[in-house]
């Protein structure tokens, strides 16, 4: 069975052919991208339907996200968002609330529409906006359903009475000198491991964690993808995720295949060697199904992370001359980095400071010293701050580029502020000079880092517009196409997909994401707020409503 | 609620620190197999690979792998870098006290925050130091400042490989032993930190077997005065040692162990960051009760480092 999509313009991120206004498809894969009238034949003879429901949109490559964390959204989405930013997700838009005020009357109204006795779980506050957290404040919207509010940052919550006996904390037990405080409610640093494992029969509950996924797989579709990437599996327990990602994750009704790119250091802890890594990495692949799929592709971490300001900078550092942490000595990075670029493995390396990069750079040039490799896919993963000198070195060694570019709009005004100061804040995401070097750029969520919207990352890529409505470092704005090739055909080559989808031409998938707008000639503010109306997966439509 | 409720029935923690090659493994594996390794200790690593437990000595092993009992009464748990939960999982275990191997590239004071958990404390940062090569590794463009501040916050530091660089000294008014020392597992199951601003003040239940005291210094004082108070100190005092500008006689890098006292004169172009003296009471085992009853010493050190800052 044939069917022939019309639309009112196809984008196809086919350089030698950037336009169309149809798409014909065969089981689940292009046959021709191009005018209908050329299509005869394919036609001839054959039975065939004419889909006219996408005639007035514009049917774009499907998008990818290929960093998120399934695992880790999984266990955020049950909860209730309360956040300074706007978050689209499917049940609803998360409008922002940006004063204490609108932060309390937020919380009344969820305690008042839940059934009484259900714990209640609020993600998102930050004093910032919302003022500051205490028990008591929570207890004027109830003190008797257990409530927990958990900090943007995840770093810190705040829990009232019921929830401290709902937990099993005892606060004659807690002792002063802590990261508790526990007359506030207030678990912080090793504190909140505390809260957290007396939490985990709430939070990590089978039917809970389950309840997640399903929300995540509804974000996923509703965020335009078709496909994502994991680029962590196996972040907690391997076998435990990659069991609850076949139940959830997999079957005809999910609209987006996974690429898994499993935890390297997760994968050998426990007394193997690095060296035995690949081999065991490349035992993963035998589990691969249809939609989830591990290639020959590694997850490794240089530098600490990008929101608790522990990137590892280059001089002159951070304003108050704290230092960035590492998450493994770099010699034992560079000991995982040998292991698998020996074994033909494309690396994928955490890298948040400029600092991070220039050691992870240092590493990856010793590895072509000692075996040189063309198009081995070594990607710089977050890529928050870097210099100029350190793109052509990018080009030159054949890496490739995933920013978190939502960084930018969320922390740079802080940063500048109260971080590495004004200059290198606005310069976070340096990746209008990565595609002026020729570099395969793409940008990710880091989900739920920041939105699984790549209309978002999109909007952020083009416009470089901070929370608090400053251009930041004009000059390393995209352009639209360049942004809309980083969500998708970049972005499929980042995850080792490029040969089956990412673009729109005869062979590869028929995956698109279908809009509203034209992206690459509507407004650039509007961008992030273009209506998707559909997705197609391998040739299936899945609306959204 | 006061400090000492606080610590008397919580579980120490003992950090062992060090950069990536310093020993840390080298020094877990001693301590395991060490005769005197008393029961109730449990040896937190992070990672069971290079870990050398004799096969004689293992006595059980939990289900998921990641707690190893012993035959001397003591356990080895493997942490996977979630500390609060390994401390969770040894609350409902007979341990009392615990010796912590941190990763290679933490920094001890960050470590030592996370030990201020429910139903624990921290009692003491040691940090192994390479003797090779800590010259060269502290200039290293990526790792130097996280050595250096390693070093910065150890409460005791333990060299290593000194054989390779015998006469290696760090300029640190930190106490310092050799990995080689015979006393060196039962000195760091017994160093104790206190904090600066309750040592004096410090009460019965949390008297250490060692103590030590630091006075920096703010103004230069005579050579005749140094030589007096530390010719005159409580028998108590094992060790003293330090760099004090003096009047007179310029830079001294003192020396005092026992009844010899070594003062020369100290010279190098660059001006040492610290100035002052460090005191180590080491009661030997057989006195130790009785110098912790008395606090004998106390008063003898606080007078005398107030005679230091008075200049007479």
């Amino acid at each position: 069975m044939l069917t022939l999509y019309k639309a009112r313009s196809v984008i196809t991120m086919n350089p030698s052919m950037p336009r169309a206004s149809a798409v014909l498809v065969r089981d689940g894969n292009i046959l021709e991208v191009g005018e209908p009238e050329r299509m005869q034949p394919w036609l001839e003879g054959q039975q065939f339907t004419v889909d006219e429901q996408f005639a007035d949109k514009i049917i774009c490559p499907g998008f990818i996200d290929p960093h998120l964390h399934p695992s880790m959204a999984a266990v955020l989405l049950p909860m209730e968002f309360i956040t300074a930013m706007r978050w689209k997700l499917p049940w609803g838009d998360v409008e922002p609330v940006t004063d204490p005020a609108a932060f309390d009357a937020r919380m009344q109204a969820l305690h008042h529409s839940k059934p009484a006795e259900e714990p209640l779980f609020i993600w998102g506050y930050h004093q910032l906006w919302h003022g500051e957290m205490d028990k008591a404040r929570i207890h004027q919207v109830s003190d008797q359903r257990p409530i927990i509010v958990w900090h943007r940052s995840f770093h810190e919550l705040y829990m009232n009475d019921p929830a401290m006996s709902m937990a099993g904390i005892d606060p004659a037990q807690i002792k002063p000198g802590l990261q508790i405080d526990i007359d506030q409610g207030h678990f912080f640093e090793v504190g909140l491991g505390f809260a957290i494992n007396r939490l985990n029969p709430w939070i990590l509950a089978p039917e809970k964690y389950a309840e997640g996924l399903r929300r995540l797989k509804q974000v996923v579709h509703h965020g335009g993808h078709t496909s994502i990437g994991d680029l962590a599996t196996g972040m907690f327990n391997l076998d435990a995720e990659a069991k609850a990602l076949t139940e959830q994750l997999e079957g005809d009704d999910v609209p987006f295949r996974t690429r898994l790119v499993v935890h390297g250091t997760r994968l050998t802890q426990g007394g193997r060697k690095p060296e035995e890594g690949p081999t065991m990495a490349a035992d993963l692949l035998r589990h691969n199904s249809h939609r989830l799929s591990f290639g020959h592709h590694i997850k490794l971490f240089s530098d600490g992370a990008f929101f608790s300001q522990l990137a590892q900078m280059q001089e002159p550092g951070y304003i108050d001359g704290h230092h960035g942490e590492w998450l493994a000595a770099p010699e034992e990075l560079e000991r995982h980095i040998r292991a698998y670029w020996h074994a033909g493995y494309q690396i994928h390396v955490h890298v948040t400071g400029d600092l991070g990069l220039e050691l992870t750079l240092d590493i990856l040039q010793k590895m072509q010293d000692e075996k040189p490799r063309f198009n081995h896919g070594f990607t710089f993963e977050h890529f928050g701050f870097s210099t100029p000198e350190q793109i052509p070195r990018i080009k030159a060694l054949g890496a490739q580029v995933s920013a978190n570019v939502y960084y930018l709009h969320e922390l740079s005004d802080s940063y500048a502020k109260s971080g590495i100061g004004y200059e290198r804040a606005s310069q976070m995401a340096r990746i209008g000079s990565c595609f002026a070097a020729g570099i395969n750029t793409t940008v990710h969520s880091d989900f739920t880092m920041a939105p699984a919207e790549p209309l978002n990352s999109m909007w952020v890529a083009v416009n470089r517009i901070s929370h608090e409505d400053q251009v930041m470092g004009a000059a390393e704005k995209l352009t639209q196409q360049q942004a809309l090739e980083a969500i998708t055909i970049n972005a499929a080559q980042t995850i080792g997909m490029a040969d089956i989808t990412g673009s729109l031409r005869a062979g590869k998938r028929a995956d698109f994401t279908v809009l509203d707008d034209d992206p690459l000639n509507c407004d650039p503010m509007a961008l992030r707020d273009i209506g998707i109306c559909a997705t197609v997966f391998e040739g299936r439509v899945f609306p959204i409503p | 609620m006061s400090n000492s409720a606080v610590s008397s029935d919580s579980i120490p923690i003992t950090l062992i620190g060090g950069y990536l090659g310093a020993g840390k493994t080298t020094l877990i594996n001693k301590l395991l197999s060490h005769p005197g390794l008393p029961p109730g200790t449990a040896v937190l690593v992070n990672d069971f690979g290079d870990i050398n437990i004799d096969e004689s000595l293992i006595r059980s092993e939990s289900d998921d792998g990641t707690v190893i009992g012993l035959s001397n009464g003591c356990i080895c748990c493997s942490i996977s870098d979630d500390l609060s939960k390994a401390l969770d999982a040894l609350r409902e275990m007979p341990v009392k006290h615990i010796i912590l191997e941190t990763s290679g590239v933490a920094e001890p004071l960050r470590v030592w925050r996370h030990c201020h958990y429910p139903g624990f404390i921290p009692k003491a940062a040691v940090v192994l130091v390479d003797a090779s090569n800590h010259a060269k590794r502290s200039q290293d463009k990526y790792v130097g400042s996280l050595v250096c501040a390693q070093v910065e916050q150890a409460h005791l530091l333990v060299l290593s490989k000194t054989d390779l660089n015998p006469g290696f000294e760090l300029n640190r008014l930190t106490p310092q032993l050799s990995n080689q020392d015979p006393d060196l597992i039962d000195t760091l199951l017994e160093w104790r930190h206190i904090d600066e601003t309750s040592e004096i003040a410090s009460s019965s239940s949390l008297q250490p077997a060692f103590r030590t005291y630091t006075w920096h210094q703010a103004q230069d004082i005579t050579q005749a005065l140094l030589t007096d108070v530390l010719s005159t100190l409580d028998e108590s005092v094992d060790r003293v040692k330090g760099l004090v500008a003096t009047e007179d006689a310029g830079l001294l890098l003192i020396n005092r162990v026992g009844d010899s006292l070594n003062m020369r004169c100290y010279r190098q172009s660059a001006q040492p960051e610290h100035l002052g003296l460090v005191f180590i009471c080491r009661s030997s085992r057989s006195h130790e009760m009785h110098s912790a009853a008395s606090g004998l010493g106390t008063s003898s050190i606080a007078s005398q480092i107030a005679r230091l800052d008075a200049g007479n």
